[in-house]
């Protein structure tokens, strides 16, 4: 098998609103065909300014764009025939039945009517609504508009599909099946561009990533590769419930206290802690205990774990996305490890 | 039919619109009813502006028919930029503009179905009117006329009108521009009583509202015959409104994304 074929080449792609948000800085990638690949990063990093600048929606400030050979700024009708895009919202018209929608973007991407008819079936049978086909959209549930509304970035048999936020706003359930989809996609030889600010979601599911901050690509690789750039144990702390400007003091004094440690390879703050980063997990709990409350400061509980996305996040963005889905992490008494990925 | 993409385009989402009408009955009947609302009021409300010095017919009704028609032109075509507004706030212009379809066929689909709804309120107009006795002296072709005419007009304000929805992208701006420029585009013309019982400014004011001409068109094939120096004035001034309508609109549309 020969070299695989890039389908998205952006060199320099810059955006540039009201003459002086930089949403998208010099950004130049190049993301291979077959492959999915996750544009993370949090709100505000330039994501979805990125992909519609790529699906043709925003038009960049300056660089320029190349997706399957053709050039963005002079063929944008011609990429508009080989993409599929769904959007953050279910952009779903009430007043139509799922069949007839289809029928809507089927015919928009100038197909004929039988290839409408099979492809229409096709999809809606992927995304599991072939029951409600002929019912009116107003009467879907919110996950069944989700679904409808891949299944019409799906009817054109994209060679690209880009994904917004495949699984914002979804029930867990529901999110699962998207994952199940997309690699059911993936199988059939798609490429998938999609961003998120769900960690667990890139890795589960992309072969490669980038993380996006001020709009610049701050690291690019393998799930894997990021995380193992981040050599050793996290040792994930977390201290008494405060109020925020004492808790922030806690952590900060915490902070100080544990980077002198000749076993402390780096420290960073969390909304309710610290992540410890270390050589050896277990060897490095006790003495860190050990200087902490010597000093008057409690530990509520510990958590050893392998360096995980968030870690990989966290260095090079210097925040957390942890506080977005809310701290899964309670009250934990003892060392409870995570199942290391 | 797939070899001419301009058309099916412009004829899917036409289809459309005219779908989502059907399937809003209540609607739909609005739409047919509120001509006869208008019909009964203001003729019983303007009854006696016959009786003033040199007013052109001896009956309300016969004169206020053609101003109706292109009043009720004016009021649906701020419809039509709601409706839009329906579709950028659910998420679906967004995905519909980056299928490869032609940005002018959604304009001229949705200028079709100004043209076909309106056609049909013309219809319920015309009925009625002469249901109470008006009559339309240039016969069918006087239709054809005002067809024309008003459809321009409206092809113009709903062109506008959405694109600045488009820009705007919320309700509150529309429902502000649309409260403000409605009664006076109806009121500085002569849709409701003749240009001459109006103060000079008012008068001066209509030269400038495309309204007006549409009024000034039409009113004659009701009255009196063609004029076709109205006529040709008033197609000439629409249409460059219209085309100027829809160069905006197709504008907005590709600024859309940013």
């Amino acid at each position: 098998m020969g070299p695989m074929k890039n389908i998205i080449e952006t060199f320099n792609l810059t955006k540039v609103y009201k003459g002086k948000i930089r949403a998208v800085d010099n950004l130049s990638i190049a993301i291979k065909e077959g492959e999915i690949f996750g544009l993370l990063g949090p709100n505000g990093a330039g994501k979805t300014t990125t992909i519609r600048m790529l699906v043709t929606l925003t038009k960049p400030t300056s660089g320029r764009a190349v997706i399957d050979g053709l050039d963005l700024a002079k063929d944008a009708r011609k990429v508009r025939e080989i993409i599929g895009y769904s959007s953050q919202e279910a952009g779903v018209d009430e007043n139509a039945t799922g069949r007839e929608y289809l029928g809507l973007f089927g015919s928009y991407y100038h197909l004929d009517a039988q290839t409408i008819k099979r492809r229409s079936d096709e999809v809606l049978e992927l995304m599991e609504l072939s029951d409600a086909a002929d019912r009116l959209i107003g009467t879907y549930s919110g996950g069944m508009r989700k679904r409808l509304e891949i299944a019409t970035a799906l009817i054109n048999q994209p060679k690209l599909l880009v994904f917004d936020e495949p699984t914002l706003g979804l029930d867990v359930q529901t999110r699962l099946r998207v994952w199940d989809y997309i690699r059911q996609l993936k199988k059939e030889d798609t490429t998938i561009l999609m961003t998120t600010h769900y960690l667990e979601e890139t890795d589960k599911l992309c072969d490669r990533l980038a993380i996006i901050d001020h709009g610049q690509i701050v690291a690019l690789g393998t799930p894997d590769e990021l995380k193992g750039e981040i050599r050793g144990d996290v040792v994930a702390l977390t201290l008494p419930l405060q109020e925020p400007d004492q808790q922030a003091k806690t952590i900060e004094q915490a902070k100080q206290l544990l980077t002198p440690q000749s076993f402390v390879k780096d420290v960073r703050a969390t909304s309710d802690g610290l992540n410890v980063y270390v050589d050896e997990g277990s060897s490095a709990v006790p003495p860190i205990l050990h200087t902490l409350e010597g000093a008057g400061v409690t530990v509520e509980g510990i958590t050893l774990t392998r360096p995980s996305l968030d870690d990989v996040f966290i260095k090079y963005t210097g925040r957390t996305l942890r506080e977005e889905k809310g701290t899964a992490r309670g009250a934990l008494g003892g060392v409870k490890p995570r199942g290391g990925r | 039919m797939t070899r001419m993409p301009f058309i099916r385009d412009t004829w899917t989402s036409l289809l459309r619109l005219l779908r989502t009408f059907t399937r809003s009955p209540f609607y739909a009947f609005i739409y047919l009813v509120q001509p006869l609302i208008w019909l009964l009021l203001f003729t019983q409300i303007f009854k006696s502006l016959t009786a003033l010095p040199n007013f052109p017919t001896s009956s309300y009704l016969q004169f206020f028919a053609p101003g109706l028609i292109v009043t009720l032109a004016v009021f649906n075509s701020n419809f039509t930029g709601f409706a839009l507004l329906n579709d950028i706030n659910f998420g679906v212009l967004e995905k519909v503009l980056i299928t490869p379809v032609n940005r002018y066929s959604l304009i001229l689909g949705t200028v079709l179905y100004v043209a076909v709804t309106g056609v049909l309120q013309i219809a319920v107009v015309l009925i009625i009117s002469f249901a109470l006795g008006a009559t339309l002296v240039t016969g069918v072709g006087g239709i054809l006329v005002t067809i024309v005419i008003v459809s321009l007009l409206g092809i113009g304000l709903t062109s506008l009108l959405g694109a600045l929805a488009l820009r705007a992208k919320r309700v509150e701006p529309l429902i502000f521009v649309s409260n403000l420029i409605t009664l006076p585009l109806i009121f500085l013309s002569s849709a409701l009583i003749p240009a001459y019982l109006t103060p000079d400014w008012v008068q001066t004011a209509m030269k400038f509202n495309p309204v007006n001409y549409a009024v000034l068109a039409v009113r004659p094939l009701f009255l009196t015959g063609y004029d076709w120096n109205a006529i040709g004035v008033g197609l000439i001034v629409l249409g460059a409104w219209a085309v100027a309508g829809i160069v905006i609109a197709e504008f907005a549309f590709r600024r859309f994304g940013d």
